[in-house]
């Protein structure tokens, strides 16, 4: 915890390009191999495929070409049908990474989620993620839907959604978010691909993401401290009294922000709605207390 | 006959299957299955009205700006609440953002590959298709521009960040509010990322669409649909316009009358119980959790083409080239009316009180894929019931007395080589499914 503080106090920026950069070094030095990564996407909107595209340093080409070989993506792979599950099911014998995106809908056997229709057979995320969560060298829930549920789980669950965590009662590394920031990501890849442990919390989150509430580093402390609260959406003070859930939310977004570190939700004088919290969103509403 | 499922058909967002029955080389019946079910209005009833729009940005990670303005706009509707054109014009500046977003996404990510080989290492770019007929330097090039795509699409994110926060599921958009401080240096930054992805959808975007469509013309032949357009109108403003509401059907155009609107579900994993929607995936005959929305009884097809055609920029024709091309051309002109739009905001104050009753409020407006429908019925400060109704249940809609649309689209296609189906998925992928947004139920109409 030591060693993990010093790192996200002094080198919270630049670290996930450093440590990808460590990554391919080790790869092209035959030091560790190119591991194969099985994404799937379950129960959800598909938020954090779209937010790994956005990421900056290293970008998504530079993640496909130098850290991983993506052997399947709903999203992003070329081929289609039947090809596209056997790319799957090949993997499966081989060594790989397990990323799921979305919860996991349990309803009637899972079939309100098919991924594929193989051979006349339809496959449902909840079959898919059962069959590489067994075989799985590492586990990582993507997003607050794969972690904890999420929306996709809110109240009255209306497709019975789980996390990833609960379906295959197994470690998981969980990288909650709504969506998961694209360095959160790429950052864990490198320590597992470099066969570096990677610190986790009681609920599987790395605590060089994790480790510390946004209230902690928030840009808008001081006046939190002096008692300055803003009473309208767009006044610049402390938003704790409109309902913000940063004193109660654990991650790095005041550092880190958002689509090449513009912004952030408190940039853009909105409260934290907690979206990366385990009770997100029923036991963080109402997102804005007006 | 030769029967063929397709599925997952990939590069799209959400899970979709397809099924086709080919006969001499040509398809003669064709089934969409929208293959994912999430309950966003059950979810939706009894939690506080503001929330609705943020929790139904969630229905969609690559669209989520539209939910939001839709929701705002629903909500604005059932409290009587009027924007100023300021906010009006921030908030529209950050939806097209989205949309340019997935434009340049859908383009080269999703759509490209079918039709340009690429040689990257990475094993993600494995074909499983041999119909590439572009000679290599061209398709260098239109590798290079992929790249390239990247950074812009990913630019366009970063408008969207500047004005909501962050993307996707940004916070800027609230009813009669928009939440961000501009300031004049703000605002140049924003100008200056219009004009940087301008440049490039000029000069690369329709260049490399243009190169597509010489090699594969006989895609202007391939996925016709009923020649029925709708939109619900986008960037309507009092002097000047991009396209009003308004339909075409079979061929003839005119206003949008939204009493025209119904929903069934003959064919999909839904029934009525006690008034109420439920699921059942059991049910005999169905094969989508996809309703199917339509205009005066008939499907329709929404979308760029729709809005391009029904603006008068276009020429009324659909198919999978046509549409292709039209998303690409609309992106540039969403580009030229953002840079109009720009010039007009202003920093403001924020001032907004909202006035809680018993109401119900209605939320329309065109969005990357189409048309976009929210319904809200508010009891004072709670939601009562939510009604969605997505651009991508509009076009994969399964069928009534009519086919869906993208099934319309299917059927009849001439298939060129029946070891090789490579048609299906370009025509499906020219109409840009959604289907995490298409899967919804409705409680109440």
């Amino acid at each position: 915890m030591k060693n993990c503080l010093w790192e996200v106090i002094n080198n919270k920026n630049s670290l996930s390009k450093a440590l990808a950069e460590e990554v391919a070094v080790q790869i092209r030095f035959g030091k560790t191999k190119k591991p194969n990564v099985i994404w799937i996407e379950a129960t959800g909107c598909s938020g954090n495929t779209i937010s790994l595209m956005n990421a900056d340093y290293p970008d998504l080409i530079y993640l496909l070409d130098n850290m991983i070989n993506l052997k399947f993506s709903n999203s992003l792979m070329v081929c289609d049908g039947e090809r596209a599950f056997e790319s799957f099911l090949k993997t499966l014998k081989e060594d790989f990474i397990l990323v799921v995106e979305g919860a996991v809908s349990t309803k009637e056997d899972g079939l309100f989620n098919i991924i594929a229709n193989y051979k006349g057979n339809k496959i449902t995320a909840y079959d898919a993620i059962k069959m590489a969560g067994a075989k799985a060298k590492s586990i990582i829930a993507v997003g607050t839907c794969a972690s904890f549920g999420g929306v996709s789980k809110a109240y009255p669950n209306p497709s019975e959604a789980k996390s990833v965590k609960e379906v295959l009662q197994k470690d998981v590394i969980n990288l909650p978010g709504c969506p998961s920031h694209p360095e959160w990501i790429i950052g864990t890849l490198a320590y597992i691909i470099t066969n570096e442990k990677i610190e986790v919390d009681d609920l599987g989150r790395p605590l060089l993401f994790y480790g510390f509430t946004i209230h902690d580093f928030c840009e808008r402390r001081v006046y939190f401290n002096n008692r300055i609260f803003a009473k309208n959406i767009g006044e610049p003070w402390c938003m704790f009294k409109l309902g913000c859930r940063g004193p109660v939310t654990k991650t790095d977004c005041p550092k880190r922000r958002w689509n090449n570190k513009v912004n952030w939700p408190i940039g853009d004088n909105t409260p934290c709605i907690g979206c990366a919290n385990a009770y997100f969103p029923d036991g963080m509403e109402p997102f804005i207390r007006l | 006959m030769v029967k063929l499922i397709i599925d997952p058909i990939t590069r799209i967002s959400g899970f979709l299957g397809v099924e086709v029955e080919i006969e001499k080389n040509k398809i003669v019946e064709a089934k969409v299955e929208g293959n994912l079910f999430r309950g966003f209005e059950k979810i939706l009833k009894g939690r506080y009205a503001l929330d609705a729009v943020y929790l139904t940005e969630r229905i969609c990670g690559i669209c989520s700006s539209a939910h939001a303005l839709a929701a705002t706009l629903a909500l604005e509707n059932a409290l009587n609440l009027v924007p100023t054109e300021n906010v009006i014009y921030i908030r529209d500046l950050l939806h097209s953002f989205d949309i340019i977003q997935n434009h340049i996404r859908h383009f080269y990510l999703f759509t490209v590959p079918d039709y340009v080989e690429f040689d990257f290492s990475s094993p993600l770019y494995e074909t499983c298709h041999k119909d590439y007929r572009i000679p290599d330097k061209l398709s260098r090039k239109i590798q290079e521009d992929y790249l390239k795509s990247i950074e812009f699409s990913k630019l366009a994110h970063v408008g969207v960040a500047l004005l909501g926060g962050k993307a996707p599921h940004n916070h800027g958009i609230l009813p009669g509010i928009v939440s961000v401080s501009l300031d004049r240096l703000k605002i140049e930054e924003i100008k200056s990322i219009i004009n940087k992805i301008k440049d490039f959808v000029d000069n690369c975007m329709l260049e490399d669409v243009n190169i597509i469509s010489m090699y594969y013309g006989d895609y202007f032949e391939k996925g016709k649909t009923y020649n029925n357009f709708l939109s619900f109108g986008l960037f309507d403003y009092e002097d000047f316009y991009y396209v009003k509401p308004s339909v075409i059907i079979n061929g003839v155009k005119s206003d949008f009358d939204v009493n025209k609107i119904h929903e069934n579900i003959n064919y999909s994993w839904y029934e009525v119980h006690d008034g109420q929607v439920v699921e059942n995936i059991k049910k005999k005959g169905a094969y989508s959790f996809v309703k199917s929305p339509r205009y005066d009884k008939m499907p329709v097809e929404v979308g760029p083409l729709a809005r391009m055609i029904l603006s008068g920029k276009y020429n009324l024709k659909s198919s999978t080239m046509d549409r292709i091309i039209a998303r690409c051309q609309e992106a540039s002109n969403i580009l030229r009316i953002m840079s109009i739009i720009v010039e007009r905001i202003e920093p403001f104050k924020k001032e907004v009180k909202y006035d809680f009753k018993v109401s119900s409020g209605l939320g329309m407006v065109d969005t990357t894929r189409g048309a976009l429908l929210h319904y809200v019925k508010l009891d004072y400060d709670k939601i009562d019931g939510y009604d969605i109704i997505t651009p991508s249940a509009w076009n994969f809609s399964p069928r009534d007395d009519f086919l869906g649309t993208v099934e319309k689209a299917l059927v009849d296609t001439f298939i060129d080589d029946i070891n090789d189906v490579v048609e299906v998925g370009r025509i499906v992928r020219s109409f840009d499914p959604c289907i995490s947004c298409a899967t919804h139920v409705t409680l109440r109409r």
